[in-house]
């Protein structure tokens, strides 16, 4: 237990970063390796901006506490055959209670400088954010199904002869577009959008956006740790240790949710309501009943 | 350890509850109820519940973000940060606190509370999941369609006659040209045609 905290907490700075430059490959915004990490000591240097009247205490921990629901997802994933921070029979449960957590903190950071882009970007995020979580628990119940237990341990033994995402090729999709609604990114990207000039982070500057960016790419391992774990058999592999297969499908899966939001366009909210309660919400339902069928089987 | 956890969370469960009273706006005091419920589910935990533990952190958050949203949707104090008094009947409230305070309290002093700590490595989720898709599994379905079919009704019946009159007469967008067709996006499904119709008496 202790062992997997300090791996995860050793591992998390680099992966962070790796996050930060994922997302600027591409897209002209500076020096792809070093450029995270100046923009992030500028930021550091400058001061927070004060907004009339706003909520203080929970405009300072919102980052915060969206870096703590990342930190806590990501201990349910295993690292290796015995070696899991947090060992919990119902995992998928507490990841599931850390994407609620997530919207209620984002919709916070939104709400509490007391301004009115970031309170649009608050009520647009929490619309869109809940049915896309909603869908999320569909399909890791459908995960779970064939480990018949909530553990995560227990799902990524489960997929030793096959893993999940051949098993259940609906899953992971769809679990992606949860990932890029909890990570801000590209078409479920209601919160912080530019339209919006940065949404929720709006008035934001100085070390508390700092804090936020730093937050959303932790995000981003978590979810993309749990994507690995849950779809594509986590540790397990030929030849190479357990830890680096993990590693290697993490960053795969973050490199994915990260060009996954640069492809799609985003929507109007409206749209993108009926899409996801019409399709994405009963397309989560036909992956759980084939799943469903084939545990019967 | 345990003990002093319990008693941390058990303070954290009653203060965050009696903040909810004390705030001044509604997306704070869903909040206070969240953080309490979270200390409840938390508490659960450490009563080896994990599931249903975990699980009410998870419901309670959605809930209370749900709830916050509606609160702001059909409260008079739409932005949800501009101070407002948060209780009201305060006579009527006194006594029904009271008088649950006391029926509680009466409860939990007067029952034969059972003494059976659960046994190590017991699988109590899995327990759960017999018991609820057993013997349970009526009670637990009838009782899921109907709050979800309240629910639906609340939001149907509020939702009609808004503060500016009908709601789907309120959305409407004015015409281009006094009293001409609405502007936009026509309805989906052939609405648009009946009601330009309409609007022509």
């Amino acid at each position: 237990m202790i062992v997997a905290t300090l791996a995860l907490l050793l591992a998390l700075p680099p992966l962070i970063w790796a996050a930060a430059m994922f997302d600027r490959i591409g897209t002209g915004r500076g020096a792809i390796v070093m450029g995270p990490i100046r923009n992030g000591a500028a930021l550091m240097l400058r001061p927070n901006t004060e907004t009339e009247a706003p909520d203080r205490l929970n405009r300072l921990l919102a980052p915060g506490w969206y870096l703590a629901l990342a930190l806590v997802g990501l201990s349910v994933v295993p690292l290796a055959p015995g070696i899991v921070a947090t060992d919990l029979s119902t995992g998928l449960v507490l990841w599931g209670a850390c994407e609620a957590l997530t919207v209620v903190v984002v919709f916070l950071h939104g709400w509490s400088p007391n301004a009115p882009l970031p309170l649009i970007g608050a009520y647009r995020y929490v619309a869109i954010g809940l049915p896309a979580m909603l869908l999320s628990m569909f399909v890791l119940i459908g995960a779970a199904l064939p480990a018949e237990s909530l553990s995560v341990v227990e799902v990524v033994e489960a997929q030793r002869g096959l893993w999940n995402v051949v098993r259940q090729p609906l899953g992971l999709p769809l679990f992606m577009a949860l990932g890029l609604a909890i990570t801000l990114r590209g078409p479920f990207d209601y919160a912080d959008g530019a339209e919006l000039a940065g949404g929720t982070s709006a008035e934001e500057s100085g070390p508390a956006l700092a804090l936020w960016q730093f937050a959303r790419a932790s995000m981003l391992v978590a979810f993309s740790a749990m994507a690995a774990a849950a779809f594509l058999g986590g540790h397990l592999g030929p030849v190479l240790p357990g830890p680096v297969w993990l590693l290697l499908k993490t960053l795969a899966v973050m490199a994915a949710t990260v060009a996954a939001g640069r492809f799609f366009a985003r929507m109007p909210p409206a749209r993108m309501l009926t899409f996801l309660w019409v399709v994405l919400l009963p397309l989560s339902f036909v992956s759980l009943a084939l799943v469903g069928v084939e545990v019967l089987e | 350890m345990t003990d002093a956890l319990f008693l941390a969370l058990s303070a954290l469960a009653i203060w965050s509850g009696w903040r909810v009273f004390r705030v001044d706006s509604m997306v704070r005091a869903s909040f206070q109820l969240m953080v309490s419920f979270i200390a409840v589910g938390l508490i659960a935990v450490l009563l080896a519940a994990p599931y249903i533990g975990i699980a009410t952190i998870f419901m309670m958050a959605v809930e209370m973000m749900v709830m916050a949203l509606f609160m702001v949707m059909f409260m008079m104090n739409p932005a949800g940060l501009n101070p407002m008094v948060m209780v009201h009947q305060h006579r009527f409230s006194v006594a029904a606190g009271s008088l649950a305070f006391a029926g509680l309290s009466a409860a939990v002093l007067l029952s034969d509370l059972p003494v059976r700590p659960v046994p190590e490595g017991a699988e109590v989720v899995r327990d759960l999941g017999h018991e609820l898709l057993g013997p349970s599994m009526l009670i637990f379905e009838t009782a899921g369609v109907t709050l979800l079919a309240t629910m639906i009704g609340a939001v149907v019946l509020s939702a009609h006659s808004g503060r500016y009159g009908a709601s789907d007469a309120g959305s409407r967008p004015p015409g281009l040209t006094p009293g001409g067709a609405p502007a936009g996006r026509k309805p989906e499904g052939g609405g648009g045609h009946h009601h330009h119709h309409h609007g022509g008496h």
